[in-house]
């Protein structure tokens, strides 16, 4: 009887990586980890001891860039030799299957990047599959690594950049005849792309056939008043007793204020008796913004670049902090991590830059994930 | 992993009734769900009703938020036996037991269980959870039912009701999954109302209280009821592996016209 006792005590499996650096180190992999992070679906920021938020920060949260939603678009247009020339092979294409779950349906995603040469332009397609689709669809893949004993789930990873794929190969034809003629699978799907360069045809001409619809990262804007914040010490990332507080103290509690919980354990307060960790101050007020969206990851360093702008002039704050939320079903977390739905879907990360621009990296993952880099 | 499957939510008389628990279950999620006629024994003789066809339970069914396509539902008949002789009619062969999709028994009596675990053709053994187990359960025939494919029901909604009741499902529920080491355990509901249904992660959280563990509570409520359903769709084939299907017959127009030599013969 103790067995599932014990299990009932443990928690689900979850990681938490932390890493330090600073901003302008040259072997800082802050810009490689934003990049290899490919489906962005939250990105929020908060400024502490700041009610006004200065022009430049405000200028790059409202220019996120638009994403576009386009609605039963076959698979295989998206293997078509057009497609890939005009968007694949000249600048970032970003693509997530929308509506689908990772533990239930099909999921299909096209990540841009390559995780050995980041400046050259790639397309990896990747598929997420049940049992059935994947021997029906007749594609070369690998089981989920965390489908247990027995396989539920396959991940089949197509290169649409590789030499061997132009219109004349075998590979190509087998392709195209799986997912055109043998198992047609359709999908709503969030695309993005970010090129630098001439404007040729863009998403919306080249998919005017389907519904495609253009749609802005939704912004929102907020003024915490009377805030009790750790104190932190950036060469302590464990924290010293009585002096500052742990980096995983500083992820639960921006946890908490982002799920506005109140922070000081009232004793008729059901909802939570979440402390704020000690040492803390109290802060007069906080600026916190949220943007909801399908967002590019190049648009992330920009706003990361702002931030540590942000303190090119004496400001009150010690420290600033940037989240980053993930897909919950996206079938990758970083570069081609694999990533599962088990309670939940979590994979984000988040930034905490301070003065002297040092900053702390914290990657956090949830169950069914391969860990971070 | 597959979707979620709901497998036993009763087939009320009252259709409007049976509709607003169909909705409730696709709007929490379930992909599939199992409408399931109960057959007691213990009453007078009774014979095997006809599944209710899903299209003319519902004219359209209800879609699953998220996704595009709608609820599956297939039928289920659950044979409550509590003497041998009740077993006669899983073997009578024109009865209206074919037309179920999946067939359940709740043995009553540790014999019964023994047989049904080794020799009854059926995908589901119902676990009693509104009283205290009659007998114990013993490894051999456990063991016997996992290898042929067969799978153990524990119900949560009398735990929701009552909390005897939640005593008990939480105690038998424990004893099973000692004595299987949580393989081939599906955990569904009994519901009459659309309140008295859990979504499919509260459902896989409830699991772990019955020692199962995260992996197997999950699949407890997905890839286990895909199983079933397959395992079902088996007993109509030979083995699996070959069915059979009636092919429409051509309308014989020109039959006057040809002489019988000519007549064109149905293709194999």
């Amino acid at each position: 009887m103790s067995a599932p006792l014990r299990r009932l005590r443990e928690t689900p499996r979850h990681l938490l990586v932390c890493e330090r650096s600073h901003v302008r180190h040259e072997r800082s992999r802050h810009a490689a980890r934003v990049r290899g992070h490919a489906y962005n679906c939250r990105v929020s920021f908060l400024i502490p001891e700041c009610g006004v938020l200065p022009e430049p920060l405000k200028s790059v949260t409202t220019d996120m860039g638009e994403y576009y939603l386009v609605k039963n678009l076959p698979l295989h247009e998206l293997v078509a030799q057009e497609f890939i020339s005009a968007f694949v092979k000249t600048g970032s294409c970003y693509a997530l299957s929308y509506n689908t779950r990772i533990d239930q349906d099909n999921t299909a995603a096209l990540l841009p990047t390559d995780c050995h040469s980041p400046l050259k332009h790639i397309g990896k397609l990747i598929l997420s599959v049940d049992k059935d689709t994947y021997e029906e669809l007749g594609l070369q893949g690998r089981p989920s690594r965390y489908s247990g004993k027995k396989i539920m789930r396959y991940i089949i990873t197509i290169d649409l950049t590789d030499s061997a794929f132009h219109s004349d190969s075998k590979k190509y034809k087998r392709v195209l005849w799986a997912l055109r003629d043998k198992k047609p699978l359709e999908f709503d799907f969030l695309l993005s792309w970010h090129h630098t360069g001439a404007d040729g045809s863009t998403l919306m001409s080249y998919f005017s056939k389907h519904q495609i619809q253009a749609h802005q990262p939704k912004i929102t804007f907020s003024t915490l008043r009377n805030l009790q914040c750790p104190v932190l010490c950036s060469n302590e990332l464990q924290g010293k007793p009585e002096e500052s507080c742990s980096a995983q103290e500083l992820f639960e509690w921006l946890g908490a204020v982002f799920s506005n919980v109140e922070l000081d354990n009232k004793s008729f307060s059901f909802v939570s008796t979440y402390c704020c960790p000690e040492p803390s101050t109290m802060m007069d007020q906080a600026y916190l913004c949220t943007i909801t969206g399908f967002i590019l990851p190049e648009k992330i360093i920009q706003l990361l670049d702002q931030l540590c702008a942000y303190f090119d002039d004496p400001k009150l704050a010690q420290w600033v902090t940037l989240t980053v939320h993930g897909f919950a079903d996206s079938p990758v977390s970083w570069r081609e991590n694999e990533h599962g739905f088990q309670k939940g879907g979590e994979n984000l990360y988040n930034f905490v830059v301070f003065r002297s621009l040092d900053y702390w990296l914290q990657m956090a993952v949830g169950a069914n994930d391969d860990c971070p880099p | 992993m597959a979707g979620f499957a709901e497998l036993n939510l009763l087939a009320l008389a009252d259709r409007k009734a049976l509709r607003a628990v169909l909705e409730a279950a696709a709007r929490l999620g379930y992909s599939t769900v199992a409408i399931n006629h109960v057959i007691d024994f213990k009453e007078k003789k009774q014979e095997i009703p006809k599944p209710i066809s899903p299209s003319e339970l519902l004219p359209s069914l209800p879609i699953i938020p998220g996704k595009l396509k709608p609820i599956k539902i297939v039928t289920r008949l659950t044979l409550v036996v509590s003497d041998p002789s009740h077993c006669n009619v899983l073997r009578a062969t024109s009865s209206n037991i074919r037309l179920y999709d999946i067939i359940a028994v709740f043995p009553k009596t540790e014999k019964l269980f023994h047989v049904a675990c080794t020799n009854l053709d059926v995908d589901l053994i119902c676990i009693s959870v509104t009283e205290k187990l009659p007998f114990y359960f013993r490894r051999p025939p456990v063991n016997m039912a996992i290898d042929r494919g067969i799978y153990f029901e524990v119900l949560y909604t009398p735990a929701i009701k009552d909390s005897t009741m939640r005593r008990y499902t939480i105690s038998n529920a424990l004893s099973l999954v000692q004595i299987c080491k949580g393989k081939n355990v599906i955990i569904s509901s009994a519901a009459e109302r659309p309140l008295e249904l859990r979504g499919p992660y509260d459902v896989a959280n409830l699991g772990l209280l019955f020692g199962l563990s995260e992996s197997d509570a999950k699949a407890a409520v997905s890839t286990n009821c895909r199983a079933i359903l397959l395992h079902g769709e088996t007993r109509k084939t030979a083995c699996g592996v070959v069915y059979t299907m009636k092919k429409p017959q051509p309308v014989e127009e020109e039959e006057e016209t040809l002489p019988a030599c000519k007549r064109a013969k149905t293709q194999v």
